[in-house]
């Protein structure tokens, strides 16, 4: 007995081992450059002048930096570095740069790089696309979106009372290189900001912030050296839901046979708004609903389609949820659906929605061989006014089987890409996936488009009816050759 | 802001995809085609010989093979 005690307790011991090291390897995705950790960034940028934009006008903070930047080396420079705390880096997402003066250009390549991951600075590097001359000037515009960066305050409120939330950020743009001259602008949604932090003014300066209506201007600053730093925090008024989606998968189907395509989002949302001080009351909420206050519920969600969608759903765990409308017209494709029951902050709802559409409008044959291009929406989640964010978006497209040669491109970043099979309905070997997977994504990356190409052989289209035709006539030799048998109760023939 | 595969989607511009059957006409071919094979399949019942394999099984499981890949399509599974 006691062997045995011994026995599982080892046992035990070493699962609890192997539980260990698998939670500490789930780390969060991103795809990242290593440095040598003696890296440091060479000063052969400085920031001639600097513009830095924070909008909260959303639930998430958009931020924008534009900046001319002036090569100080003596040599032709491309690579310019934007430092980040750690806990930034974790949720910074929808880096893009690119440069304001030529906004057709396309986005710059940029790389999140780390040096050394004990330390608490990290790096995005932009490569400029053609090196910069000295004493050259460029004009960068970078934007980029943090998640789960605000924070109610109080944590608890009322039903019916507003919503503050907190918000902490430098005052000074953080930056590798001197800057000449700046100055932070900051967007709220509404001209109730009941604290903020104010930055005395000095020498030449005056004091900040400047307001004007809803708009709060700090600086503008003299010159500043690489790291300067000066923490503001602010509180203002956002009685509306802060929408988080913690994980969106999204299957967009393509059926040949059918010319349909179809798609499937699956949501698991979370509304990040103060909690409620009292227990939810529904005679209160309900007599209050004709008025439509604002808010830190969600009530409903509209997801605008593309016209021609068809056939939408909208389930949870429970079954089919009734409270959805579906327009659709020659112009408009909307689908309204209300969850069942507002979600108030802390609270969770996942459910999915899912909708069909004519191929044709998706995809197109290519002029030679056996190719097509598919141009699908990378998110089409709700399209709300205060914003809606994505921890994890794991998008599959499913191709018909037998689809080979499958190339991608499109603008939203990426962190990993899979190819491979999907087993389903009367499928031999499977169909081909591509899966495409992007973290701390923002609505502004709505409607953004993928282009998969890939080639579908006359074959490979035809082996659905091939298999089910070796099927039947397999069915029909047997019922000849089982027909055929002697089994009736009688002598041999003589 | 266009991605690198965007000239291949605007150069296809004038070479949609079209189903050889629309989703319209689904049911009917399929139903039409399936109606055809049980028909097919009941005239080989009666007299199941080797030749009339391939001269009325085979045809018949055609007209099923490609007639339950439409029938699927047309109730909504789009295989």
């Amino acid at each position: 007995m006691r062997l045995l005690a011994t026995v599982a307790a080892v046992l035990s011991l070493g699962s609890t081992a192997l539980c260990a090291e698998k939670s500490n390897s789930t780390k969060p995705l991103t795809s990242r450059q290593i440095l040598p950790a003696n890296f440091k960034p060479p000063q052969t940028f400085k920031n001639v002048n600097l513009v830095h934009i924070i909008n909260l006008e959303k639930s998430y903070p958009k931020e924008s930096i534009n900046v001319v930047i002036e090569n100080t080396a003596s040599t032709a420079q491309d690579e310019y570095f934007i430092p980040f705390t750690s806990s930034q880096m974790e949720t910074i997402g929808g880096f893009e740069v690119k440069d304001r003066k030529d906004p057709d250009s396309g986005l710059f390549e940029v790389e999140a790089v780390e040096f050394d991951t004990e330390s608490d600075t990290q790096f995005y590097r932009i490569r400029l696309p053609t090196p910069l001359a000295p004493k050259a000037q460029q004009t960068l515009g970078i934007s980029f979106s943090y998640l789960s960066a605000l924070e109610p305050l109080p944590k608890h409120v009322g039903q019916q009372e507003s919503q503050y939330l907190v918000y902490t950020f430098s005052a000074y743009c953080p930056s590798t290189y001197v800057t000449l001259k700046q100055k932070t602008e900051v967007k709220f949604p509404s001209t109730n900001v009941p604290e903020y932090t104010i930055v005395p003014a000095t020498a030449g300066e005056s004091e900040s912030p400047q307001k004007a209506g809803s708009k709060f201007t700090y600086g503008s600053f003299g010159e500043l050296p690489a790291g300067a730093v000066e923490p503001v925090k602010v509180r203002y008024e956002f009685t509306k839901p802060v929408i988080h989606v913690s994980r969106l998968e999204r299957d967009i189907e393509v059926s040949h046979w059918g010319g349909n395509i179809a798609f499937e989002d699956r949501f698991t949302l979370h509304n990040h708004a103060a909690n409620l001080s009292k227990q939810f009351n529904r005679v209160e909420w309900a007599s209050q609903q004709y008025y439509n206050p604002p808010s830190t519920a969600i009530k409903e969600l509209k997801f605008p389609l593309r016209v021609g969608s068809t056939e939408p759903y909208f389930t949870d765990v429970i079954g089919n949820v009734s409270t959805s409308r579906f327009r659709s017209n020659k112009r408009e494709a909307n689908l309204e659906i209300k969850p069942r029951y507002p979600i108030f902050g802390g609270w969770n709802y996942p459910f999915r929605v899912g909708w069909n559409a004519d191929l044709k409008k998706f995809l197109r044959k290519l002029k030679t061989g056996n190719g097509y291009v598919l141009n699908v929406p990378f998110l089409e989640g709700p399209k709300q006014p205060e914003g809606v964010s994505y921890e994890h978006i794991e998008l599959r497209v499913i191709l018909p089987e037998g689809a080979e040669n499958v190339q991608y491109s499109t603008t939203v970043p990426l962190v990993s890409v899979e190819h491979s099979l999907h087993r389903t309905f009367m499928d031999t070997t499977g169909r081909t996936t591509l899966t495409l997977t992007a973290i701390n994504i923002v609505d502004d990356f709505r409607d953004r488009e993928l282009i998969v190409t890939y080639d579908y052989p006359l074959l490979a289209g035809f082996r659905k009816p091939l298999v089910i035709f070796t099927a039947v006539v397999g069915v029909f030799c047997a019922a000849w050759a089982i027909g055929g048998l002697d089994i009736g109760i009688h002598g041999k023939k003589k | 802001m266009e991605s690198s595969l965007h000239q291949v989607w605007e150069s296809a511009s004038g070479n949609p995809f079209e189903p050889t059957i629309g989703k319209g006409s689904q049911f009917l071919v399929g139903f039409t085609l399936l109606t055809a094979g049980l028909l097919l399949s009941g005239l080989f019942g009666l007299n199941r010989s080797l030749i009339n394999i391939p001269l009325i099984g085979v045809p018949a499981s055609l007209v099923i093979a490609f007639g339950a890949v439409y029938m699927i399509c047309a109730v909504g599974v789009y295989v």
